[in-house]
């Protein structure tokens, strides 16, 4: 039976896709490339025209070492954080060794099992976007192998129960009608989309947290897109530089032309101000209560981020970003940004002290969006003032002031003489103005402190190399991580550069902060617009230079993040939108749909149907009225629309009855298994048959499916005599006709209609005698 | 169509995967609610959206079944009885997939019974239930389960259920429907000794003989005067040369041993003389399967047989040979009602049949229930006649 074979392939298939997946899940090529090969090759062994198993003792034997080697290794080696990972490969390898095991009903179960959980294993442990596909993947085999496997398992049991009984009951006979492989994709198919349209709606129902952003879903670092509020200077040894198109970015002037930065675009996403020397981390002191929040029209247009009307305009332009792979409530922009659109309504917050933007819809509920932003990079004094919410003395704020000097300290103590040697070195070497004097105004010292930064960030391009693998620099117990870039390694990537700069700043007493983003470099001459990959998520330095504001230094060397963009550069990319818009949307609508997104969903369908509805019409109605001008049709319009309406409607309704009425035609006349030439001659000839059928029908005489034409002939006979001959004659044509393989002639067929009237006229005055109740 | 078929009651039984399912769920729930990991949110929904699903296949492919029982009219006492189900899906659309049917075997609950809330077990035990894999949109196919009937009687087979766990295995879609038949049990037969038979009837008042009829092939009968359509064979060549005369050569016919097996049952079941620990019902109930194997070989040897009952007001049956008279006899034993009164009036006295005559008796001989001629055995001697070199199989096909 064709259904009990497809079963092996099915079950052998989820287990494949379970391996795979929580690869995938992992991240881990290796497992991935051997666990597939490995689980591959189970299939040429068992299933081969040798078909060898393991026996049970060997792979008994092989369980009991990996449960002892898993043991060992996670007592040995393993952290509590990563006993998913710990287990899931565990579960990928017995699974492995059960895939060579003898295939009964209970391994059957078991391997069904195992790979259920090694996807919920991975599920607790990524929630990235082909993890997810192949969970759907998964979920659909998994619903087609356990019906398969029910037949099966019926099946079998069934045999069992007479295999019990020694020989004193004889074997079962499979017992199935016709068509059962067709039938059955198609009730496992109604089935699996059935199932996913359930889940769907629970999935939607199911209570959800206030809030899920991307970080907070899972441990997988395939969710993490690059860009981060925090440092961890504990992290890995290898940044993995991703070629993922985030989003794009061009810049428009004024003018409305595009233009290329002759310099990299930094594009800010978050202020990291404190650093906690023991945990070895830069984080992000969020002011909540300082937040301004605006909502952006629907329309388009620019809203102002600025509470008065900033008469600045010089150098201002209009960056235009489109998301395509990334769902963050983070508004990346290029400092400073005075004005904003988006692409729908959304509520916008600006954190007046870091010009930091975010989204803060309650209605979010992920989608697809852009914005612009109009950018003012020199601000002055005034626009700073309007953007913060007016003016504000240094120091009179007694919160603002106690920031401002902790941005000026530096807690590892370690890096205060490091610092005194670098300034020293790099006020040999270049042009610092001198220590301004105690009365002096505090612009001349900001101005100082900028010019001591830029000072030291060319002296770190100069001195220091970057690199993205740090796993030749081992970590030094008791000594902070800064201090051993600063002196022992003078190497790594844009954090530490960053962290290097902020801290050696800071110990010289100049207020600084670091800034985490992405730079803006890869530029798409045909579309005249950055390329943002996470890749270029990156780390820079902002210094004190006036009351409100604040200016860039980056000491990461430009050229060496070139150097590296055009290494990684590859033919892929010019397609990698298309997977990053499917993993945007996957992100977005998936990943952080949250209670806020649950609560929209549900006030648009409580309030907003009729009105979506209404508009709907409204739209489609201004639409008629718009092409009945373009075509002059006046008042006749509508008469006109309502007869295409008519017609096309009349068209579909007689094409699916055609449809309909030709599927019947071949069920009638056996005809599924018939090269689709001879269908279309068949349907044509033996109409008449059908026909005759059709009168019989209508008379109350219904051919059973088990009677061939002739012995339903017989059986009139037996009711009537009459009607039986006339029947039997019809029955005689369509024999030479379907299996005898001739072509009526003309007048052959026009006996053929004279006979089934001939019948249709005996029907008229003999249906009581032929009727079946 | 559905008119002529059986309604069934509804039932959906939870079985064990279910539960295991079910327990899954709440933990993959219980996971999902921990933390905000939509990814898991989403398994969760499909495990419970699975569970809901498997419901509404397994009852809409479930709602136009109906099934017949097709059962045979007799079994036998350890011989398979089959019993066919005929399964119809009356739906224009939907196929069902794993049907299982399977007869309750249990009989009408008795006042006794139901007191103690147990209905009573029918004498048949399940051998293999019916399966059909896949019944498509209007078809009707058959099934077929396998019992094991323990004891000899009428069986009244009063439920089956039709149930799939299709489409996950989760829960058991159950329609029962009401059917009454019944079948009657022959009592089991046990392979004799060939030559028992033999040495009983050798020779003897019943054994071969001639018939006094002409119209066979063996010996010489006659001769008489040819008469048109006479063989060609069969003319007396040496009379016709002699004579002149045709002549046709008459041969006499043989006529197979006849056997009657009388079954003396006139002592009531208590007044049975036991040995300690020996079951009075159960020497009777040996001395019908011994009458019955005494049947069965007269049968397989070629005999002429009857059956009479002794303490059982039962119609005398003739001598006769065949399958039919053979069944009619197993039913007559098998229709034996241990329970009912007994007369002691119903012996068998000489007559003029020609027959050897078997008696069994349950406990002890009796010589005054049967001619003097008559050999007599009683049911303890049932392991004794029975052929030790026939190995079951062997045996079986000679039951068949």
């Amino acid at each position: 039976m064709n259904l009990l074979r497809h079963y092996r392939f099915a079950s052998f298939m989820i287990v494949l896709i379970a391996i795979a997946a929580f690869a995938v899940a992992e991240l881990d090529f290796t497992t991935l490339f051997v666990g597939v090969v490995v689980a591959m090759l189970s299939w040429y062994v068992t299933e081969g025209p040798r078909g060898r198993t393991l026996p049970n003792w060997a792979s008994n034997l092989l369980v009991l070492a990996l449960v002892s080697y898993s043991g060992f290794s996670f007592v040995t080696d393993g952290e509590i954080g990563g006993a998913m990972a710990a287990l899931g490969q565990f579960l990928l390898w017995l699974l492995v060794i059960k895939l060579y095991a003898r295939r009964t009903a209970n391994e059957d179960r078991q391997r069904f099992t195992l790979a259920t959980m090694l996807i919920l294993v991975g599920c607790l442990e990524s929630v990235q976007f082909v993890f997810g596909i192949m969970v759907f993947a998964y979920a659909a085999a998994a619903v087609w192998t356990a019906m398969l496997w029910r037949i099966s398992l019926g099946a079998e049991g069934a045999r069992a129960d007479r295999a019990k009984q020694g020989g004193f009951a004889p074997p079962i006979e499979l017992a199935y009608g016709r068509r059962a492989t067709p039938q059955f994709r198609g009730i496992a198919t109604a089935s699996v989309l059935s199932i996913f349209a359930a889940s769907v709606l629970v999935f939607f129902l199911f209570p959800r947290f206030s809030e899920v952003r991307l970080g907070d879903t899972g441990g997988g670092s395939g969710a993490v897109t690059g860009f981060s509020d925090q440092i961890d200077l504990r992290g890995g040894d290898r940044i993995v530089e991703s070629r993922r198109e985030l989003f794009t970015l061009q810049c428009v002037d004024m003018s409305g032309a595009a233009f290329r930065s002759p310099r990299p675009l930094l594009l800010r996403g978050a202020v990291l101000d404190t650093y906690d020397a023991e945990a070895q981390r830069w984080t992000a002191r969020r002011s909540v209560s300082g937040a301004r929040t605006l909502r952006t029209p629907t329309d388009g247009r620019l809203t102002d981020l600025a509470r008065g009307n900033a008469s600045d305009v010089r150098t201002r332009f209009l960056a235009k970003i489109q998301m395509r792979a990334m769902a963050s409530d983070v508004i990346f922009s290029i400092y400073a940004p005075v004005a904003i659109a988006t692409s729908e309504s959304r509520t916008i917050a600006i954190e007046p002290s870091t010009l930091l933007l975010r989204d803060v819809s309650v209605d979010r509920i992920g989608r697809s969006w852009s914005y612009d932003l109009l950018v003012q990079p020199q601000p002055n004094a005034e626009t700073l003032e309007d953007l913060a919410g007016g003016p504000r003395g240094f120091g009179d704020n007694a919160r603002e002031a106690a920031r401002s000097a902790a941005r000026t300290r530096f807690p590892v103590e370690a890096v205060r003489p490091i610092a005194e040697r670098i300034f020293a070195d790099v006020a040999r070497s270049s042009n610092i103005p001198p220590e301004p004097a105690a009365d002096a105004d505090q612009s001349a010292r900001w101005l100082r402190n900028r010019e001591v930064a830029r000072g030291i960030a060319s002296w770190m391009k100069a001195n220091f190399t970057y690199t993205t693998d740090l796993s030749a620099f081992g970590r030094i117990p008791g000594e902070d991580p800064i201090v051993s870039f600063l002196e022992r390694y003078r190497s790594g990537h844009c954090e530490y550069f960053a962290s290097g700069l902020c801290a050696v700043l800071r110990s010289l007493g100049i207020e600084s902060r670091i800034v985490t983003g992405f730079m803006a470099m890869e530029y798409d001459e045909q579309s005249e617009s950055y390329v943002v990959r996470e890749a270029n998520a990156h780390a820079w330095v902002e210094v004190r230079t006036s009351e409100l504001g604040w200016t860039a230094v980056d000491p990461t060397p430009e050229e060496s993040l070139f150097e590296i963009q055009e290494r990684n550069r590859s033919f892929a990319d010019r397609f990698r939108w298309i997977y990053g818009n499917l993993e945007f949307l996957w992100n977005s609508s998936v990943v952080t749909y949250d209670a806020s997104a649950q609560a929209t969903i549900a006030d648009r369908l409580q309030t907003g149907w009729r009105a979506t509805i209404s508009e709907r019409i409204e739209s489609v109605l201004a639409r008629m009225r718009a092409l009945a001008t373009s075509l002059s049709l006046g008042s006749a319009g509508g008469a006109w629309f309502a007869a295409i309406g008519i017609g096309v409607s009349t068209a579909g309704l007689a094409a699916l009855i055609i449809v309909v009425r030709r599927r019947q035609l071949r069920r009638t006349l056996h005809l599924e298994h018939v090269p689709a030439r001879e269908q279309h001659r068949l349907q044509r000839e033996a109409a008449f048959y059908v026909e005759a059928l059709r009168a019989l029908e209508s008379a109350g005489a219904r051919k059973p499916a088990h009677l061939s034409p002739r012995a339903f002939a017989e059986a009139l006979s037996a009711r009537n005599g009459e009607v039986g001959a006339a029947f039997a004659a019809i029955a005689d044509d369509f024999y030479r006709v379907r299996y005898g393989g001739i072509s009526p002639s003309r007048d052959e067929a026009r006996s053929h209609v004279s006979r089934v009237l001939a019948l249709r006229a005996l029907l008229r005055h003999n249906s009581a005698s032929i009727r079946v109740d | 169509m559905l008119g002529n078929l059986p309604t069934p009651k509804r039932r959906t039984r939870l079985v064990s995967t279910g539960v295991v399912y079910i327990l899954v769920i709440v933990a993959v729930g219980l996971a999902a609610a921990g933390r905000p990991n939509n990814l898991l949110v989403w398994v969760f929904s499909f495990l419970l959206a699975a569970l809901l699903i498997s419901g509404i296949v397994s009852g809409w492919m479930m709602m136009p079944v109906r099934a017949m029982r097709i059962e045979p009219r007799r079994g036998r006492v350890g011989e398979p009885l089959l019993v066919r189900y005929e399964i119809v899906n009356t739906s224009r659309f939907i196929p069902a997939y794993d049907i299982r049917v399977e007869e309750r075997l249990l009989g009408p609950r008795t006042r006794a019974f139901r007191r103690a809330n147990a209905p009573k077990p029918l004498p048949l035990e399940a051998a293999g239930s019916a399966w059909v894999m896949h019944v498509g949109p209007r078809e009707r196919l058959h099934g077929e389960a396998v019992f094991r009937p323990t004891r000899r009687g009428p069986v009244r087979l009063n439920e089956f259920e039709v149930s799939t766990t299709f489409p996950f295995g989760l829960m058991r879609k159950v329609l029962r429907f009401t059917q009454s038949g019944e079948v009657l049990i022959h009592p089991e037969i046990r392979v004799l000794r060939a030559d028992l038979l033999a040495k009983v009837a050798s020779g003897g008042y019943g054994g071969h003989r001639l018939s006094s009829d002409a119209g066979g092939f063996d010996d010489f009968f006659g001769v008489r005067e040819y008469r048109p359509g006479d063989s060609v064979r069969s003319i007396a060549w040496k009379r016709l040369a002699g004579t002149g005369t045709l002549a046709t050569i008459e041969r006499s016919r043989s006529v197979p041993p006849r056997m009657r097996v009388l079954i003396d049952l006139r002592t009531p079941t208590a007044q049975l003389r036991t040995a300690d620990g020996e079951d009075a019902r159960a020497l009777e109930e040996r001395a019908i399967v011994l009458a019955a194997s005494f049947l069965a070989l007269s049968d397989r040897l070629g005999f002429e047989y009857a059956l009479s009952i002794a303490g059982f007001d039962v119609p005398p049956v003739t001598l006769r040979k065949g399958h039919f008279h053979r069944e009619k006899l197993m039913s007559a034993l098998a229709a034996i009602d241990l329970d009912a009164e007994r007369s002691r009036t119903n012996g068998l006295s000489a007559s003029d049949e020609r027959s050897t005559v078997i008696v069994v008796h349950p406990d002890r001989v009796d010589l005054g229930v049967a001619p003097a001629d008559a050999w007599h055995f009683t049911s303890r001697q049932l392991e004794s006649l029975v052929d030790a070199h026939v190995a079951p199989s062997a045996a079986e096909n000679a039951r068949a």
